[in-house]
């Protein structure tokens, strides 16, 4: 076999030992950011069934393109990108906002223990109100602001998953709150 | 939004024109969404889906040199289907007009207006390239109706025309008419 052949062989069909190392680099992924790309594809679907397709989906795309894996600089920016555009890709197709929360959404979403109490103050029927709400908020805005209640996230992986600025990402943050405190305000918090 | 993101949020002065009441119900709705956790086991499903798939990626057949070619260069195979259709229009074209050249060698281009001077009145210039004009006779058919008339006077009826049954004949008459000119 020539030193091309040789190659070209590589190229074809990688060596058992480099599947068994992207087999691991796939499992790290899965155990480090698994929870985090579920809670961005849950701030759009808003149900847990479609945020762990998203999820699943995410991470079988990651393994058909797993000879990309030694390019990736930020695996959590590629891996937000990836679960971002799934659920949006869902979400045109679908075109409603599933309405269907289930009890089990609502139990897995309890604060938990270390967050401050006033979280527990506000009720299922206005939670799900401020979120009808931001629905109605520019896509541009509701992006930003959906994608920064996510925990994980820091505002420069926000604006490297959407393809901007940090500070564009802080004023659409800035613009969606108010906004959204406007259409609050207009409409009355209930209570 | 996160603990730290709110206190920044609250540093900055971005919030300060919101209520408190209402920033607060914001908060808590966002990181109630933000803060979701999925259902136990959900990695475990996740590695077995995956596991799964990984077998089904290894039993599927080899590729084909073609599309092992595509996958490595990353063209699609629209790009491979386009490619292939504009070769195979070009190869059409180009070999009906060598068939075109090869069956009519003579055909000669059409003749060229020389434009007399400087080109002003171009529209009535003599077209040098055409013969002089001459007077055309005009045909028998381009006659008017009268004037195909072989000579004056009523018109007759040939002796061997063929009538419809029915349709009375006059007989041909051997005096001419009173108001004849003959």
């Amino acid at each position: 076999m020539t030193c091309f052949e040789g190659q070209l062989a590589s190229w074809v069909a990688p060596a058992p030992e480099r599947i068994v190392d992207k087999t691991q680099t796939i499992a790290r992924l899965v155990a480090e950011y698994s929870t985090a790309l579920y809670r961005v594809a849950f701030s759009v679907t808003r149900n847990a069934a479609e945020a762990e397709d998203a999820v699943q989906e995410t991470f079988l795309r990651v393994l058909r393109h797993e000879s990309r894996l030694g390019e990736i600089r930020d695996y959590r920016v590629w891996l937000v990108r990836i679960v971002w555009n799934i659920v949006l890709d869902k979400k045109r197709r679908a075109k409603t906002r599933p309405e269907g929360e289930d009890i089990a959404d609502h139990a897995r979403a309890l604060p938990s223990s270390d967050r401050p109490a006033d979280d527990s103050a506000i009720s299922s029927q206005e939670r799900n109100r401020i979120l009808a709400l931001i629905d109605r908020l520019p896509a541009r805005e509701r992006e930003a602001l959906l994608l920064s209640a996510v925990e994980e996230l820091t505002t420069a992986e926000i604006a490297e998953a959407l393809g901007t600025t940090e500070s564009s990402i802080r004023s659409r943050i800035f613009r969606a709150r108010k906004e959204l405190a406007v259409l609050l305000e207009k409409e009355g918090i209930p209570r | 939004m996160t603990a730290d993101r709110m206190n920044n949020t609250m540093d900055s002065g971005m919030d300060s024109g919101i209520d408190p009441r209402t920033k607060a119900a914001i908060d808590a709705a966002l990181r109630s969404v933000g803060s979701a956790t999925p259902a136990a086991g959900l990695e475990g499903r996740i590695l077995t889906l995956l596991a799964s798939e990984r077998i089904r990626l290894e039993a599927a057949p080899p590729l084909s040199p073609l599309a092992r070619f595509g996958r490595l260069h990353r063209v699609p195979a629209r790009t491979f289907g386009l490619i292939t259709a504009c070769l195979l229009g070009f190869v059409i074209v180009a070999g009906s007009v060598v068939h075109s050249r090869r069956i009519r060698p003579g055909v000669v281009a059409p003749p060229v207006l020389v434009l007399p001077g400087n080109g002003i009145g171009a529209a009535s210039a003599v077209h040098p390239a055409a013969p002089a004009s001459a007077p055309v006779p005009a045909g028998q058919g381009s006659r008017g109706r009268s004037a195909r008339r072989s000579g004056p006077g009523r018109a007759r009826i040939a002796p061997h025309s063929r009538k419809a049954p029915g349709v009375a004949v006059p007989a041909p008459s051997t005096n001419p008419s009173p108001n004849s000119p003959n």
